[in-house]
């Protein structure tokens, strides 16, 4: 614990001092809800909102510190001296989980004040449990989507390529206008992507609908697929070469 | 091949066996055996690509043999309770930019029980005057001196230090040396690889060549300096009597290479049983060069 800790602290401090990952992970979902959807007085509207920027919130710290990261990572002299210490890849798994869920809370919350502080939002006392909750189920699903980016992609691919998906999910998702803002085409594969399934159990949790259980089952399903990528790529990781 | 010393009786600290690696179509290791043992500095020596870095990198952990067996104190080393005694060198080049010296050493530090203390350690290093820099914008001595700190950082009892001095000024390298055969004389083992001889020469107990994968020789320093020291004797002659005790010959159409560490008394023992021998020439190689036509000229 005391190894995973220190490692923890040491992914925080380095993440803190480099604006080009603070820049995209907590600047850009708050600065975004403030530009695209800026004050407004539709209370339903705004609240809904605050829900999809926290999820693409998360979603940037999932795609970057994880995907670039450990991408990034990877195959460098750093990382191959940490495999020399007496250091389990759990525990150092354990300190970039750690690290990624206080920077996904930070972001989050970020969204969440910034929204309170600029808009009518208004969540019933009895559904921030199951909001937050949903958005944490979520988090921990594009958080493996992450991991799984991170072992696949070449270091060089993987930024662009968590750029990408993350504005892509997002928007195809519906997190930055509504899922029925979308053009046509958009509407047809929206529905079986990880993000919008996340969007619809938050949504249905924020204003105290029910989700389907066809949405909580996509969920699970991209959860186990992007758990078993990410083993996979791990395993496949650990033997390669080089030299 | 059989270690000369397999009767010492200490035990390995780290121990390979038979390892084979291959890289696609590469075979970087071959069937190598080796083992180093409490109180002793073995050095790795062998031209670029003849597998230190693979051999080094299964002993601990980062690649699984092929075939054959690693052993880091009688544990297989990709667990990491077998690398608990264990200090390596980190590439240089490679310090986490955002992060302070100290920082990186407390780092490493909190892997191990009864760790090195920071301030010590840096002092010990040089490294005092920059431990709230960041890591990343040392100078290159600095960065070198950081590696190997970190290698000592949590009071190992096997230290692996790849080519640690390159880049070091002669007293730096000196001062290295003080370090390490402390470390050695208080019980410490250490596997080393590097380019320099004179390095291998002023620690090494043993020194192991490997080439093409292969361990070709291996002995104490004495051993290979004086396998280094011999000469290798050319004559042309239609064919050869008995020779000298120790001499070896490779012989082809008439042109034959005598290898010996006493050239006066081979020649005087072909001029006595009057050999009509031409083109006579003696070389006697330094031991770069015996390392080098050991290893086969490649470099």
């Amino acid at each position: 614990m005391r190894i995973a800790l220190a490692h923890f602290k040491t992914q925080t401090l380095q993440h803190l001092r480099s604006p080009a990952y603070l820049l995209p992970t907590l600047a850009m979902p708050g600065l975004f809800y403030f530009l695209f959807e800026g004050p407004d007085t539709e209370v339903g509207l705004v609240t809904f909102l605050m829900a999809s920027y926290a999820m693409w919130a998360i979603l940037g710290v999932a795609f970057f510190q994880f995907g670039s990261g450990i991408a990034e990572e990877r195959t460098t002299p750093w990382e191959r001296y940490l495999r020399t210490l007496p250091l389990s890849a759990g525990q150092r798994l354990a300190g970039r989980v750690l690290s990624a869920s206080l920077f996904a809370a930070a972001a989050a919350v970020i969204v969440i004040v910034e929204a309170h502080l600029i808009n009518p939002v208004s969540v019933a006392a009895s559904r921030w449990l199951p909001w937050l909750g949903a958005l944490g189920a979520g988090g921990v699903m594009v958080g493996l989507g992450g991991i799984a980016l991170g072992y696949w992609a070449s270091p060089r691919a993987a930024t662009p390529l968590a750029t990408l998906a993350w504005l892509l999910l997002a928007y195809l998702g519906g997190l930055w206008a509504t899922p029925t803002e979308l053009p046509t085409w958009a509407r047809e594969i929206s529905p079986y992507l990880p993000t919008r399934v996340w969007g619809e159990v938050t949504w249905a949790a924020i204003q105290g609908q029910t989700a389907s259980l066809w949405d909580w089952l996509g969920l699970l399903a991209y959860a186990l697929g992007f758990a078993v990528l990410a083993l996979w790529g791990y395993r496949r990781d650990e033997g390669a070469d080089y030299r | 091949m059989k270690l000369s010393n397999d009767s010492v009786g200490a035990r390995a600290v780290a121990e390979l066996r038979e390892v084979h690696k291959r890289y696609g179509k590469v075979e970087a290791l071959r069937g190598v055996d080796l083992q180093v043992r409490p109180g002793e500095l073995v050095a790795l020596l062998g031209p670029n690509g003849a597998g230190k870095t693979t051999a080094v990198s299964v002993l601990l952990g980062q690649r699984r043999p092929d075939a054959g067996s690693a052993r880091l104190f009688a544990r297989a080393p990709t667990g990491p309770a077998a690398r608990r005694a264990v200090g390596a060198t980190p590439q240089v080049a490679g310090f986490p930019e955002n992060l302070t010296v100290a920082e990186v050493v407390d780092l490493v530090r909190v892997h191990y029980e009864h760790p090195a203390a920071t301030p010590e350690l840096l002092e010990r290093f040089a490294l005092s005057g920059v431990a709230g820099r960041r890591a990343g914008g040392l100078s290159g001595g600095q960065q070198r001196r950081l590696a190997v700190a970190l290698a000592f950082a949590g009071r190992p009892r096997l230290v692996v230090l790849d080519e640690p001095t390159t880049g070091f000024d002669l007293q730096a390298r000196r001062e290295l040396w003080q370090i390490v055969r402390a470390f050695v004389a208080d019980g410490g083992a250490v596997l080393l690889t590097t380019h320099y001889l004179e390095e291998a020469d002023a620690l090494a107990s043993r020194v192991v060549v490997l080439a093409r994968g292969r361990i070709i020789a291996q002995g104490s320093v004495d051993d290979i300096t004086a396998r280094a020291g011999r000469s290798r004797v050319h004559v042309q002659a239609p064919s050869l009597p008995e020779l000298p005790a120790g001499t070896q010959a490779e012989s082809s159409n008439g042109s034959h290479i005598l290898y010996t560490a006493d050239p006066d008394g081979l020649v005087r023992a072909l001029v006595r049983q009057g050999v009509p021998f031409t083109h006579l020439q003696i070389e006697r190689a330094s031991l770069e060069e015996a390392i080098l036509s050991l290893t086969g000229g490649t470099s």
